[in-house]
């Protein structure tokens, strides 16, 4: 056994591999950022400090970017947490039948985020979607769902649900399956209803769980893009277009300060969001 | 014997002259040997992935087998082809030929290499005269146009016959017809386009808005488009939209083709390079029932001109092997060959005037004439560095219209605040 002091250097490895992967690219993002670089005018690189910066607070895009990152995390993650709590708890029931039906719900998990994305902009359209066509069989008309600024949020949500409820649904369950049967058994027998325990044993004991998942997701939805850019491609006009698209739209253009501008507030948001969950944790334990 | 030998030995510029003549002589017959310098060469080329790839990819054995120099292609649909070579092109060009499109021409230029002293021993004359132009910056030639695109007016024959009607020659002649023969009941609909957030959306508003003499930037580099001739074509352009089928707020350039194709659209508007599933009978129920004609007119005519290019990245070791390349792909004989190529979707066509208007042309691509007749009247965007930042303002802005975000006039502010941010205005 070594000292302590002789034990750290193992951890070197570890470090130097996290400062290159990680810390490298992100000060050179940051560097970036403090610069006006367009690709198409390579001789004219200057430092703007905070230019970059203030043009994007002034810009009205960026702002609604931001707002609909916000509404698609929100209304994603509420979506897949509701879906996914209400099925932990009908799987968690000791009904035989549902245990193969387990395996079904996993599927969207495996698909890959594009294909099933391209799979839903075809069940989507409005003219060859199979959506519309038995909507239309029951009197529902022809929902415009990727042309109407309202029913594309609603789609994208809808899809971004569908791949990631069984993410959800996995995690809660594991959480569900490890609570103390006594604890059920011991409120039965004081007579409280199935609804009491679920407020009284279940909620309080399954907090820290349905919190890591909803930081999990809220990661992961603010920095969506595949979805979006299969699906609407920010669109219609740019009732969709999340921070990522517009990163993605101004990378695209070549004007690499902006862009990367962009991806350090993106990061300052997220470091933000899981700062306050991670709180709400800490305090839920 | 010895005498001379020692001679020889000792006269250097002796030894110089045999060297220069062997030298001479070895540079002469590699001269002469077509290709043959460039046996072993292999060039790499940015290509647009789809529809004009496969034809190329038919005919590269061709080029290969006359030139010994291989083509390594790397395709990318046109979604991600400009981001890509300008990321190739800035950061040390892994490219040594780029198929582009002519308004990228500008931003590129920088990494492009001048053809100018080449293209002298090329014959011009033979091009339709924008299409070269299309290869232009600044009065110099960086591209040789291979592909000749432009915005043509498609309509269907068969039902205009019925009626007795001409094809429209203007907007107001077009509108008239298309809210005549406007019948969502039986799917049948006045005009098809886009109106997504889709380039090509922003591309129709300009057709109708050029139309009346609108410009994007007026001679002072600003934006112009927010003015009487824009507001007009910019009522055309929403006119056409209510003709629409109802889902073209998500359509694209591939959907406006479906709707040609299932016989929904009386008209529409499409790029030439679109036209030709058209008349596949596997895939359109009105192959042979289509007619094509010059986009109409609202004080001028002046269809979209979008040519497909070659150029020749500045940092490529190959200049002279891309440069074989590139002459072989704007050449007579490979724009006979694409033009005639087996295949119902893919198209390059030709900017040569001989094969555009040859009677075998003519009769595998039925909208040949028209075709050549748009090009010697076609617009060019406009040639600035900035363009494809302007073009992509633009084409948000034009989404928010479609999309109800905005009203015309506002659209057109927005439009023009849009140009001059840009432009640094």
């Amino acid at each position: 056994m070594g000292s302590v002091q002789s034990r750290r250097w193992f951890l070197v490895p570890g470090v130097i591999f996290l400062l290159v992967i990680d810390m490298v690219p992100l000060v050179y993002s940051l560097w970036v950022s403090f610069y006006q670089w367009w690709l198409v005018r390579p001789r004219d690189i200057r430092f703007l400090g905070l230019g970059n910066y203030l043009s994007l607070a002034a810009d009205p895009a960026f702002r609604r970017s931001i707002l609909v990152t916000c509404t698609l995390t929100f209304g994603a993650v509420l979506a897949e947490f509701l879906a996914g709590l209400a099925l932990a708890l009908l799987f968690a029931q000791p009904f035989r039948f549902l245990r193969p039906l387990r395996a079904v719900i996993m599927m969207p998990l495996f698909v890959v985020p594009v294909v099933g994305a391209t799979m839903w902009r075809l069940i989507l359209h409005p003219e060859m979607g199979v959506l519309n066509y038995y909507l239309g069989l029951i009197g529902l008309g022809n929902p415009q769902w990727l042309a109407d600024p309202t029913m594309a949020m609603c789609a994208l949500i809808l899809v971004d649900a569908w791949r990631t409820i069984p993410f959800m649904f996995l995690v809660m369950l594991a959480g569900l399956e490890t609570l103390p049967a006594e604890l059920f058994e011991a409120a039965r027998v004081d007579g409280a209803s199935w609804l009491q325990a679920f407020r009284f044993i279940t909620l309080p004991l399954l907090t820290y769980i349905m919190l890591v998942a909803v930081l999990i997701r809220g990661m992961d939805v603010f920095r969506e893009f595949d979805i979006v850019f299969v699906l609407t491609g920010g669109g219609p006009g740019t009732a969709t277009e999340t921070m990522q698209m517009l990163n993605y739209r101004v990378f695209g253009l070549g004007h690499m300060g902006q862009a990367n501008a962009i991806g350090v507030v993106t990061l300052i948001l997220v470091a933000l969001m899981c700062y306050l969950l991670i709180r709400v944790v800490q305090r839920s334990r | 014997m010895r005498e001379i030998r020692a001679v020889h030995r000792k006269s250097p510029a002796g030894i110089l002259v045999v060297a220069g003549t062997m030298a001479l002589l070895v540079a002469l017959a590699l001269g002469l040997a077509p290709g043959a310098w460039a046996q072993g060469k292999t060039l790499n080329l940015s290509m647009l992935a789809g529809f004009k790839e496969d034809v190329l990819r038919a005919n590269l054995p061709d080029f290969e087998k006359k030139t010994g120099i291989k083509v390594a292609v790397d395709a990318a649909p046109l979604g991600e082809l400009y981001k890509k070579q300008l990321l190739a092109l800035s950061t040390g060009a892994r490219y040594d030929v780029l198929f582009m499109d002519e308004p990228w021409i500008p931003a590129l230029s920088e990494f492009l290499s001048p053809l100018d002293e080449r293209v002298k021993g090329v014959d011009m004359q033979d091009f339709v005269p924008t299409t070269v132009a299309a290869g232009a910056f600044q009065g110099k030639q960086y591209a040789l146009p291979v592909d000749p695109n432009v915005q043509i007016l498609i309509y269907r024959k068969d039902l205009f016959a019925q009626k007795g009607l001409k094809p429209p020659a203007t907007w107001e002649e077009l509108l008239k017809i298309g809210k005549a023969m406007h019948d969502p009941a039986k799917q049948q609909y006045g005009f098809v386009l886009t109106a997504s957030n889709d380039l090509q959306t922003i591309n129709y508003m300009l057709l109708a808005m050029w139309s009346y003499g609108a410009e994007i930037v007026d001679s002072q580099m600003r934006g112009a488009l927010n003015s009487e001739a824009g507001k007009k074509g910019g009522e055309v352009f929403l006119e056409l939209v209510s003709l629409a089928p109802p889902a073209v707020k998500t359509y694209t350039f591939a959907d406006v083709n479906k709707a040609i194709q299932l016989g929904q659209a009386v008209m529409g508007v499409q790029w030439a390079s679109g036209a030709k599933p058209l008349e596949d009978k596997s895939r359109s129920e009105v192959a042979g029932k289509l007619g094509y004609a010059v986009a109409p007119k609202g004080t001028r005519v002046s269809p979209m001109r979008g040519v497909w290019t070659i150029a020749i990245a500045k940092s490529s070791p190959n200049q002279d092997a891309a440069w074989e390349f590139a002459k072989w792909l704007s050449s007579r004989e490979f724009g006979m060959a694409s033009t005639r190529y087996p295949s119902a979707i893919s198209a390059i066509h030709s900017p040569r005037v001989s094969v555009l208007s040859d009677p075998g042309t003519q009769q595998a691509l039925p909208y040949a004439p028209v075709l050549l007749d748009s090009l010697r009247v076609a617009k060019e965007r406009p040639r600035l560095k900035e363009y494809a930042d302007i073009q992509d303002s633009l084409r948000i802005i034009a989404g928010k219209l479609t999309a109800g975000e905005l009203k015309l006039d506002a659209a057109l502010r927005e439009m023009d605040a849009a140009t001059n941010k840009m432009l640094g205005k």
